[in-house]
């Protein structure tokens, strides 16, 4: 029964899929800029064929819905088209860059669930005590800090001053990492390349507390109310009269029930984070997919956004379908 | 399921919302890069030639680059950052010195039998890098596949532009080729930089798309690998023929490894120069020369730009369609002190539409002097005696001054503000004169009108935001654009420069330096004005 549910759910991905790419598409041909104007540049002459070339190339003079039926065309096949200014397929360039986004991703929460609990948990045995007033302060500037300010002040402290952290990029150079899964964390392991994983470690403590700070603020904050909640309930002044220890009764059966909601929160962060983040990887110039995104909207490179658009709402999509499947075992009472 | 559909929404908006306002700082690089200029940063110190006891001879030397390269086919892109890097691997006919002055290179001299001929004669003894000597048979295949309708491989060649009314290459013997030409063009020779010699025997075996996969040409470095968004690895050629003997030192380079790392962020890029992971950064803002100069182990240079920055009127409108009141704003902004505190003196005042060291300027101009009372005076008799409300349209990069120069508007009595926009979205509204002024500025690699007047002057240009039209202007832009008497061809743009100064369709501006920086230990490298980041000289010092 549960099984059958799920594949409901499956299934009714590809309405909401279809209904996202055909809105990017029509955003895309509505958002002022030309494409091919971006081209060209500034030098030089511009001449009317080498204009609407490009434009019968890109397909732009058709009427949308010509465009649009194209677009859908391809799709069905599993064809996101070519990018205007790199000029090769979009799905090559999503596929090279979403190892560093989803790495990226995995570090960030990473980051803040071992962050987020832990003073979420705190926070709530210790109520309204200083500790729990200090970190949810805190908590309210992770969240409210901007990410760019908060990188680059980091970057400052710990690579400039400090010297201790590299400031850009995955890899120092003149290390190499065997490309097996593009997640180079994983893959130096996979090779026993102690160098490598040294380097690549090195290289994501930064970028992943920068991205993971906002998240790991959300998380303490409902992990903090969801305890509290359920340390009001029965069963823990019922498990404290049988006289166990504080701490068995605190993160065996108080924990358990608070977690449904932080498992929600992550999994929602984790589908946010995998659209890559333009502002992080902008700064740490980290090569994923937030930064082919920000290419491609400034120069209306509209099949490449719509194809990392596309990858994004799967993502979302696919990250809520997977909440509900874990909701239901972390809970038997809940049925999808 | 709920709390999903809301997200989804509520990010779907959020997406749209970015698309739409086009918020971020785009870069103008991106939006409208100038296509190329090139030039080759040859140390122009007259240091006597190191010897290869003073360098490290196996140095590993990594550059900041502010974005990444749209291909490794030198006749397949339109991008500044791309041609950049691809200069220290294929070697063109002709280059620049860091003035912008034009110096021989693959060819080693030329002449110019007849208004619309050009023949080259091509240096013996050039290699590419799988070792082929380079003959006239590469130099034909490589203009033939550019100007040719569908020559990349079905595709057009973007930089056919480039070559203006280049109509044929023929060969005369192996090292000779002759350029036929539709009409005469003054600045073949100015424009030749931005093309590289490729390989026809190696393009014609593997095609064009294996070429771009892993290109070889004759210039001082060769790729070893590519990830065009993220790092460019080169090493050095030993077998180069060594580049122009008019640029000294000649010979292979003399750094092993030379890298470039995509850095969009200027603010990561210093980091990165600071903490030692990078040795040289371009594309810096004037604003960042201070802290980097209290380093003491880092060194600024810097070089006149080939940028000129302009605030452009709409010409046809009210209140801009009267002469008086355009001459007004140029008495009213005071460019001057913009220059000196807004661009902390890192820029060149411009008197008229041109750069202050380019071909052709007039210099008999003066700028406009700031002068307040001067401008209420002309606005009045103009009849705007209590100014006017003004919205100056900017993007990201020259927000500052446009602010600036609100500030000054408002001094004589103008209500001005400004807004900034992503260019993309901009040009189009300015090209059918919706706007009233733009804050802006246009690439001219060449340092020649030809390649500045005609696209933001003449009359329907493709960079023409003032809407500016003059009959007189046109001809005499025309007339330069075939006239191959260096002295005439001054007088005409030194005429059309006169014009467009009483005119004033713009608020004349400024050009910036282009400014870099590089770790003290790394020398023989200077910033060139056009922005290369050629380093065939650059050393490492032990």
């Amino acid at each position: 029964m549960r099984f059958a549910k799920i594949l409901e759910r499956i299934l009714a991905t590809f309405p909401i899929m279809f209904g996202v790419a055909l809105i990017v598409f029509l955003f895309m041909r509505f958002t002022p800029g030309d494409p091919v104007d971006l081209m060209m540049g500034e030098a030089g002459n511009v001449s009317q064929e080498e204009v609407q070339a490009l434009r019968d190339q890109f397909n732009l003079d058709e009427p949308v819905y010509i465009q649009i039926k194209d677009y859908f065309q391809n799709l069905l096949q599993g064809d996101l088209g070519e990018s205007f200014k790199k000029r090769r397929p979009v799905l090559d360039l999503i596929a090279e860059t979403l190892p560093a986004t989803i790495e990226l991703a995995i570090a960030a929460s990473i980051f803040a669930i071992i962050v987020g609990i832990p003073i979420g948990v705190y926070s709530a045995v210790r109520q309204k005590k200083l500790v729990d007033r200090l970190s949810m302060g805190a908590s309210f500037l992770g969240i409210s800090m901007p990410p760019f300010w908060l990188g680059i002040v980091l970057i400052f402290i710990f690579s400039v001053k400090l010297g201790w952290t590299p400031v850009k990029g995955r890899l120092d150079f003149g290390i190499e990492i065997q490309r097996i899964t593009g997640l180079y964390v994983l893959d130096s392991l996979l090779t026993n390349n102690w160098a490598g994983l040294k380097s690549a470690l090195k290289h994501l403590i930064l970028p992943s507390i920068t991205l993971g700070s906002a998240m790991a603020a959300i998380v303490a904050r409902v992990t903090r109310s969801s305890m509290l909640e359920a340390l009001s309930m029965d069963y823990v002044s019922f498990a404290r009269a049988k006289g166990l220890v504080e701490w068995k009764v605190i993160l065996i059966h108080t924990l358990r029930n608070a977690l449904i909601p932080t498992v929600t929160v992550i999994g929602l962060e984790i589908g946010v984070l995998l659209g890559g983040n333009m502002i992080v990887e902008t700064v740490f110039s980290w090569p994923g997919l937030g930064r082919l995104a920000v290419d491609g909207i400034f120069n209306r490179d509209y099949p490449l956004v719509q194809g990392v658009v596309m990858f994004y709402a799967f993502t979302f999509v696919m990250a809520n379908l997977i909440v509900d499947i874990i909701y239901t075992y972390l809970n038997p009472k809940l049925r999808i | 399921m709920k709390n999903f559909k809301v997200g989804l929404i509520l990010f779907l908006g959020l997406v749209f919302l970015t698309l739409l306002t086009g918020c971020g700082k785009s870069e103008k690089a991106n939006t409208n890069s100038s296509s190329s200029q090139e030039s080759t940063a040859q140390s122009q110190s007259k240091e006597k030639i190191v010897s290869s006891k003073d360098y490290n001879e196996n140095a590993t030397v990594i550059v900041g680059i502010k974005g990444g390269l749209l291909s490794l086919d030198p006749a397949n892109y339109r991008d500044r950052v791309t041609e950049s890097v691809l200069r220290n691997i294929f070697d063109g006919l002709v280059t620049r010195n860091a003035k912008g002055e034009v110096q021989p290179l693959v060819a080693e001299s030329w002449e110019n039998p007849s208004p619309t001929e050009w023949i080259f004669n091509i240096r013996k003894g050039v290699k590419f890098h799988d070792g082929t000597p380079l003959t006239a048979d590469d130099v034909k295949f490589t203009f033939d596949r550019i100007i040719t309708e569908g020559g990349l491989g079905g595709e057009t060649s973007p930089r056919k532009g480039l070559l203006g009314p280049l109509k044929e290459v023929q060969k005369i013997d192996d090292y000779r080729v002759k350029f036929i030409l539709e009409e005469p063009w003054p600045i073949l020779l100015k424009m030749l930089p931005h093309q590289q010699i490729v390989p026809k025997a190696y393009i014609e075996r593997v095609g064009d798309k294996a070429f771009a996969e892993k290109p070889i040409g004759a210039g001082p470095f060769k790729l070893v690998e590519a990830k065009l968004d993220e790092r460019i690895v080169l090493e050095r050629f030993d077998d180069y023929y060594g580049g122009s003997p008019e640029m000294e030192p000649v010979g292979p380079a003399k750094i092993k490894t030379l890298v470039f790392d995509v850095i969009p962020e200027v603010t990561t890029r210093i980091s990165a120069l600071k903490r030692g992971e990078i040795q040289r950064v371009h594309a810096l803002s004037p604003t960042l020369v201070t802290q980097l100069k209290n380093d003491p182990n880092i060194e600024v240079k810097m070089v006149d730009g080939t940028r000129v920055f302009m605030l452009e009127m709409n010409t046809k409108k009210p209140p801009f369609d009267n002469v008086k009141v355009r001459q007004a704003m140029n008495y009213a902004i005071d460019m001057d002190t913009i220059v000196e505190k807004v661009l902390e003196g890192y820029a060149t005042r411009l008197a008229g539409p041109l750069l202050a060291n380019g071909f052709g300027t007039n210099p008999d101009l003066k700028p406009y002097p700031y002068d307040p009372e001067k401008a209420k005076q002309l606005l009045a008799e103009a009849g705007y005696p209590n100014g006017f409300q003004l919205v100056i349209d900017t993007d990201q990069n020259n927000r500052e001054v446009a602010e600036a120069a609100a500030a000054s508007l408002r001094k004589v009595g103008i209500d001005a503000n400004t807004r900034v926009w992503d260019f993309g979205v901009l040009k189009p509204l300015l090209l059918n004169g919706e706007r009233q002024m733009v804050m802006t500025d246009w690439g001219n690699s060449t340092q020649d009108p030809f390649d500045l007047l005609n696209p933001t002057i003449k009359t329907n240009g493709r960079g023409n935001y003032s809407l500016y039209s003059n009959p007189r202007v046109d001809e005499l832009l025309s007339k330069a654009d075939v006239e191959l008497d260096v002295e005439k061809r001054k007088q005409l743009y030194y005429e059309a420069q006169q014009i467009i100064y009483e005119d004033a369709p713009w608020v004349f501006g400024y050009q910036l330096k282009e400014i870099e920086a590089g770790v003290k230990d790394l020398q023989g490298w200077e910033p060139s004005a056009d922005g290369m980041l050629y380093m065939p000289d650059a050393y490492m010092v032990k």
